[in-house]
């Protein structure tokens, strides 16, 4: 039996996950941190003979985080892993963009695996980090796998500079004799409904997105119930390592804003330059990155090491389907 | 007369066909002239052949009998095993089948919806037919594959390049009965003209003459990837950027792959070298090798002919960054207009498969003076299809 930490279980991947971990028959305690309070979804986890727990801390402050795993709660259910899901929600870096000189999500996840590290019960740590921490080359055909070369240009946008931090972080710790490290490397994540997570372009509201002229780059795309279940897979198989996990679909960058509700707006490339320059400049936290490779050089993960090693494939078709209320919408359904 | 590609896949296996060749060498700087010598790996591979007498008979017998009987073929119903089966040859290393591909169906399978769009009534049924078998190949609900393919967009442009097919450039092709009807293979073919019509146009005539109709998936330069529109239409029409991970997994998808080993040197010959190959590059050979592929060779006559270039000023197309700066005939006197093709006649040959991998095995792809050898190989058979087919 595992018990299992989870970050950010309030945000809605992290709901996902909480969800398939309480319903898995090999999981025991749930201890789930997120930064707001509980969802209401919790209710029916939360009454079950106490073994899903929720606390709100913070995780990129050194002093909650390290209270969190010297917490009565924490030894109570006898954590012996951590599922550290970053944060992705609407609300994501708005508040505290910058933790310690570095942002929240470097400063997060640095000090997650530190006391990880420090914290002699936790076993394991499964971790998902982005796909957008590859280096993509000319053309729409970028097929990566796990030794593909990682994006290290010191002038990469912002939102992907932190995903390579983070990877980089991670990746140090792979080889770890006492404690075994999974980071999965995920490209854009889409769930029901039409919402999109962690793509750099795209995350957030719906609404306007700027996209290259004269360029449609393929985007890789995996539904969160299939993120949960390769975080399970992960969780269950007693290899470490990074994977790529992806799901089986993939479409351009024009069509997925369609499917997401958002409005794509074809803009020269000088202009998105100098969108991204002057916004840099000024200290302006944008939310969508305003330029890069990845707006005009598409890529798909090369997914047969996590087949192999965690036994993982995606399940999940990802199409438009029409809703009860006859709507159209971006739906993900298992097959 | 030259030698026959029968002749030239034995020289492969140690029997070097010199009564064929003539003794003023085809090719400008002929790599072959090292043949003349005593070379290392005729010794090994006669060494190999002496020792293994049961592996070389079968192998002749694997030789003949891919000459004569076509490949079995997946079918949608009832259809059996797929797989020629070469007993004696090196195994196919083990790998996860990174997608199971839809099974194309035949086109006599293919049953037409009524004609919808005005592009249904510009095509024959037979062509509607190709197109309905081509959109097989994306598998699940997505309109895209993972490099960015979409039967619908190939279905607004196969009408152009049809026309294109048959009344611009009047293709004549023969040899289709040795591309493979399923399984994993390359084609190999001679570079020309300064727009890559001769990949289009090979494209076509491979989905119009093959059943189930497979589609070519041509590895073009990664600069092609760059180019604004360009790098969504190559893309869109089932283009791949020529990288080693793409073209290993094409092949492991078990897909039908074009390349020019040429590259750009081929698009770039003048005048004066129209039809004479250039030096071929050798990471096809190492992916035919790896992946247990067999190595179509391609001519193209015709395409030489379509873009003359009295010359190529190098300097200059290199401080601008472009692969050739020509002057030709009509260029630059007539804007970007002296660019387009002249309407020569096309005719595509294809010759039959060298099974490299058959006798080298996934191994041979580490030895680069193997590599190196049959490459020129390669060239050598496609140099001698286009011989045969100019006269």
């Amino acid at each position: 039996m595992t018990n299992v930490l989870i970050t950010h279980a309030d945000e809605p991947l992290g709901r996902k996950v909480v969800k398939a971990l309480f319903h898995d028959g090999e999981v025991g305690n749930i201890l789930a941190v997120g930064g707001g309070p509980p969802p209401r979804g919790f209710d029916r986890y939360l009454g079950d003979s106490g073994r899903v727990q929720y606390t709100r801390v913070d995780l990129a402050k050194h002093r909650p985080a390290s209270e969190l795993f010297r917490g009565s709660a924490f030894r109570s259910a006898e954590i012996d892993t951590v599922i550290y899901l970053p944060r992705h929600g609407a609300t994501s870096s708005a508040a505290a963009p910058i933790v310690s000189g570095l942002p929240e999500r470097t400063a997060e996840t640095r000090l997650v695996l530190q006391n990880c590290l420090e914290t002699a019960s936790v076993q394991n740590l499964i971790a998902l980090g982005s796909a957008f921490v590859y280096r993509l080359h000319p053309g729409n055909s970028n097929r990566l796998d796990e030794d593909s070369e990682l994006d290290l240009d010191p002038d990469v946008i912002p939102q992907i500079r932190s995903w390579i931090d983070c990877d980089m972080i991670f990746h140090g710790e792979v080889h770890n004799d006492r404690m075994r490290v999974v980071l999965l490397r995920v490209p854009t994540i889409v769930a029901a409904g039409g919402y999109v997570y962690l793509n750099p372009s795209l995350e957030g509201r719906p609404g306007l997105r700027a996209r290259a002229l004269g360029y449609d780059p393929i985007c890789a795309l995996i539904s969160d119930k299939d993120v949960a279940r390769a975080l399970l897979a992960a969780l269950h198989v007693r290899n470490s390592g990074i994977f790529n996990i992806s799901g089986t679909e993939a479409v351009p960058l024009s069509v997925l804003s369609r499917w997401t509700r958002r409005v794509s707006i074809p803009v020269p490339g000088p202009i998105l330059r100098w969108i991204e320059t002057t916004t840099r400049m000024f200290g302006i936290d944008a939310r969508q990155a305003a330029d890069g490779d990845h707006l005009r050089y598409g890529f798909t993960l090369d997914t047969s090491r996590a087949e192999q090693e965690l036994g993982f494939r995606p399940i999940d078709r990802i199409g438009l389907a029409r809703a009860g209320d006859g709507t159209v919408r971006l739906e993900t359904a298992s097959v | 007369m030259t030698a026959t590609l029968t002749e030239l896949d034995s020289s492969v296996a140690g029997e070097i066909v010199e009564e064929g060749l003539s003794s003023k060498p085809a090719l400008g700087r002929d790599p072959f002239t090292e043949l003349s010598e005593p070379d290392p790996f005729i010794e090994r591979l006669n060494k190999l052949q002496q020792s293994s007498p049961a592996v070389r008979r079968e192998s002749q017998r694997t030789i003949l009998r891919s000459a004569h009987e076509p490949t079995p073929r997946a079918g949608t119903s009832g259809r059996t095993s797929t797989k020629p089966e070469h007993s004696t040859g090196p195994q196919r290393p083990i790998r996860l089948p990174l997608r199971s591909w839809a099974t194309t169906p035949t086109l006599g399978e293919i049953e037409l919806d009524d004609l919808k769009e005005l592009i249904d009534h510009l095509l024959s049924d037979h062509e509607r037919r190709v197109l309905a078998g081509l959109a097989q190949l994306v598998e699940g609900e997505a309109p895209y594959d993972r490099y960015g393919f979409s039967p619908h967009v190939l279905k607004r442009a196969f009408p152009i390049f049809h026309t294109l097919y048959r009344l611009y450039f009047r293709v004549k092709s023969e040899g289709h009965e040795h591309i493979p009807t399923e399984g994993p293979a390359i084609l190999a073919g001679n570079h020309g003209g300064l727009l890559p019509f001769d990949g289009a146009m090979g494209i076509v005539d491979i989905a119009l003459n093959t059943d189930p109709p497979r589609l070519a998936r041509a590895i073009v330069d990664r600069w092609a990837g760059s180019l604004p529109w360009v790098n969504i239409f190559y893309a869109r029409v089932g283009q791949v950027i020529g990288t080693r991970k793409n073209f290993a997994d094409l092949l492991g998808d078990g897909q039908l792959v074009m390349v020019f080993p040429e590259g750009i040197d081929g698009i770039r010959k003048t005048v004066a070298q129209r039809y004479r190959l250039q030096n071929f590059r050798v990471g096809f050979i190492e992916q035919a090798l790896r992946e247990q592929a067999p190595i179509v060779p391609m001519a193209y006559v015709g395409t030489d002919d379509q873009t003359p270039i009295l010359y190529d000023i190098k300097p200059l197309a290199k401080r601008l960054g472009l692969p050739v700066l020509p002057i030709t005939p009509t260029f630059p006197l007539l804007g970007p207009l002296g660019l387009l093709p002249y309407p020569v006649a096309y005719k595509i040959v294809y010759g039959e498969p060298l099974r490299f991998h058959e006798r080298f095995g996934p191994e041979g792809a580490d030895d680069p003076r193997l590599v190196r050898y049959l490459a020129n190989q390669v060239r050598r058979s496609v140099q001698l299809l286009v011989d045969r087919n100019r006269k």
